[in-house]
């Protein structure tokens, strides 16, 4: 059994216009974000893991099943998109029931799921009411229910939190990490990169239909080579800290805090930073350290140093 | 164990099939984009009950006419009366008449006798309509001077001549119109529709074949259509039959083959729902735009009597034709381009038929499966 979701020299051209280039992707369990600006190709890949769209070279294979046999890819496929149709005159259970008697489930059962779906997301007083008449938060819940309505081992979900308020939000994150922890995989594309941040065992960053990088978030902060990376101490005596540091000749800028409880310090070397900083201690000086924390390791910081800012909601 | 996989494999295919169905019934009979269907199945039953009811009122003033006849006439009698036969002979025939009408007619005479050439010189002419009935076919006698001048026979119920009447409905309205509209109007829209409505993913994302979803639709719209048209079709047949008196509709139906006659039309229906649906799903997935698939294909059709006889195979109303149970015969005088597409010069027989049209349906089918494994969904080049 194979444990990964694996793009081999994927690409996706709609005529001449390139979807996804080149794309090479490994993809372990957990939840991986897919993170870049409007037309980078986040929902070309996942229509492209889901078989939606066929790629125009290369090879996807889901765990054991290719993406052009949908009846056993989407036996441990949930896909929640970003179309916002739905067939016409249902209401929110019967469009889940629909899609369980689809799947060749009995209606007992196809029922019974249908009505476990709906509670996941939280939209049991609306279930009897058609899906025309819902909000797009609403709309948004019954996609969610639907991609998860099978228990799939693999979800994929297109933009999962837009239209959902806080409180939704919340919920939903929570509900993607318990599914993450059962050893899923879930992939999910959103603009909102502290959530991403917040959610995401590792990222994927798109810009213009290529992947820039991949993998854990700090792992690709580490081979940003061009960006010094940014380090916050919070320390007494942050003066006498910088006049120290400066010493280094990794050390390329240090700013004071406004509180002057402490200073933003930006570095080639992170390690040599980090080992000095322990002399220090060891070596009784005054200085007393409250904690240090890299200060552009995360989502929001990757995604400018390598795509720039653009379209991007913080 | 193999037949085991099998098995329980087409249990679940068959569960899809039918919950493809199912959503698909609801979208297809309720569909308000679908109404004028109804409407062009309805239309040849509203005009076999127009006919319907303006011959049960011929009928009901033909035997009025009777009653009040001075001799009870049989149809005989009514063919006895020729022209030039004199007013005392025709009465002495069919006795005096039930409804008479007579007006006076000044018709100009010049003076080498020739009519109409002079204004001064006038000659006065009385004319008389006779009307007599036998209580189901009409005479209308026409004299002038005391002299017949017309003869006119209207029959009454003519089962023979009505269901080539019915024949001609059938080949030219329902087959080659109706039908072939309404298998446009649904087949077309199975898969078009909903990458229209932008809802096709709904299907592409539930584990299932695509050969498994396209035959569930194809079903559907199978189904669909032929409840439509063959209940279209029984209601035709009825209001065709209303009008006929008991006796007639007896002969008819039972010595006369009219109760076959109505099987057949029902099975050339559902045959017809098979051919063009098959045809229209194709179209559905290879086509945006209806329009041109279905002038092409209606022109195909239309040809087919002028095509080599290889092409010929190759289209739904040549096997249809070919199993329709009453021939139209061409009336005199009809030129041969219109004698052509009116008879059926090179009929198969049945099963050669039926297995025909099958055969090309599934052609379209088959067709079909390769173009639904390729589809993707993408809404926004639509």
């Amino acid at each position: 059994m194979k444990d990964r979701i694996v793009f081999e020299d994927v690409s996706k051209f709609y005529g001449e216009i390139l979807g996804v280039n080149r794309v090479n992707l490994s993809i372990p369990p957990g939840i991986t974000s897919l993170v870049g600006p409007n037309g980078s190709g986040k929902t070309t890949l996942m229509n492209l893991m889901t078989g939606l769209v066929r790629p125009t070279r290369g090879r996807i294979q889901v765990l054991d099943y290719k993406t052009d046999d949908p009846e056993n890819l989407f036996r441990i496929v949930g896909y929640s998109t970003q179309f916002d149709a739905f067939p016409k005159g249902l209401t929110g259970f019967q469009f889940l029931y629909s899609y369980l008697r689809l799947s060749g489930r009995d209606s007992q059962s196809a029922e019974q799921m249908a009505w476990r779906a709906i509670e996941r997301v939280n939209l049991v007083d609306a279930a009897r009411r058609s899906v025309a008449a819902y909000s797009k938060g609403m709309r948004q819940r019954i996609r969610l229910a639907q991609a998860l309505a099978h228990d799939p081992k693999v979800l994929v979900l297109d933009e999962p939190l837009n239209g959902l308020d806080p409180l939704a939000r919340s919920e939903m994150i929570a509900l993607f990490r318990a599914t993450a922890q059962q050893g899923c995989y879930v992939i999910i594309s959103s603009h909102i990169l502290h959530e991403v941040d917040v959610i995401s065992d590792q990222v994927i960053l798109l810009s213009n239909g290529y992947v820039v990088a991949e993998g854990q978030i700090q792992t690709v902060r580490g081979e940003i080579q061009e960006h010094p990376t940014q380090i916050l101490v919070r320390c007494t005596r942050p003066r006498e800290l910088a006049a120290k540091m400066l010493q280094d000749e990794h050390t390329l800028e240090i700013t004071i805090h406004k509180d002057e409880k402490g200073l933003l310090l930006k570095t080639r070397d992170a390690d040599g930073f980090y080992l000095a900083l322990n002399e220090l201690a060891v070596n009784g000086s005054r200085i007393e350290i409250e904690s240090i924390a890299p200060a552009d390791d995360d989502v929001l910081s990757v995604y400018e140093y390598l795509i720039g800012s653009e379209e991007v909601v913080r | 164990m193999t037949n085991r996989m099998t098995r329980l494999r087409t249990r679940v295919w068959w569960a899809q099939i039918k919950a493809v169905i199912r959503l698909e019934m609801r979208k297809t009979f309720f569909a308000k984009r679908g109404l004028w269907i109804y409407l062009v199945a309805l239309l040849p039953v509203l005009l076999f009950m127009a006919y319907a009811m303006a011959n049960s009122h011929r009928q009901s003033q033909s035997a009025s006419v009777a009653r009040r006849g001075e001799k009870a006439l049989a149809y005989q009698d009514l063919l006895a009366v020729k022209p030039d036969m004199t007013r005392e002979e025709v009465v002495a025939i069919l006795g005096k008449p039930p409804v008479n009408f007579h007006w006076r007619e000044d018709r100009r005479e010049d003076r080498a006798g020739n009519r109409n050439a002079d204004a001064n010189s006038t000659v006065a002419i009385v004319h008389e309509d006779y009307h007599y009935s036998d209580g189901q076919n009409d005479l209308f006698v026409g004299l002038a001077d005391g002299k017949v001048e017309r003869v006119n026979i209207r029959e009454g119920v003519n089962a023979g001549q009505d269901s080539i009447m019915f024949a001609g409905v059938f080949q030219f309205f329902f087959l080659r119109l109706a039908i072939f509209f309404g298998c446009l109007g649904i087949f077309m829209n199975l898969f078009r529709g909903e990458i229209l409505d932008r809802s096709l993913h709904f299907y592409f994302l539930a584990p299932i074949r695509r050969e498994v979803l396209m035959t569930g639709k194809f079903l559907a719209g199978l189904l669909a259509t032929c409840t439509i048209f063959v209940t279209s079709e029984l209601l035709q047949t009825i209001a065709f039959l209303w009008h006929f008196p008991p006796s007639v509709r007896d002969v008819y139906l039972y010595h006369n083959h009219g109760l076959e006659h109505a099987a057949v039309y029902v099975g050339v229906t559902v045959l017809a729902c098979v051919g063009y649906g098959a045809f229209f799903l194709v179209a559905g997935m290879l086509f945006r735009n209806p329009i041109l698939p279905a002038a092409a294909i209606l022109i195909w059709e239309a040809i087919n009597p002028f095509l080599p006889a290889v092409l010929k195979q190759f289209s739904v109303i040549y096997y249809l034709k070919s199993l329709c149970p009453v021939d139209i015969p061409t009336p005199p005088g009809t030129s041969a381009f219109l004698s052509l597409l009116i008879s059926n010069s090179d009929p198969v027989s049945a099963p050669l038929a039926v297995l025909g049209i099958m055969i090309v349906a599934l052609i379209a089918l088959y067709a079909s499966s390769v173009q639904v494994r390729r589809m993707e969904i993408n809404y926004t080049t639509e």
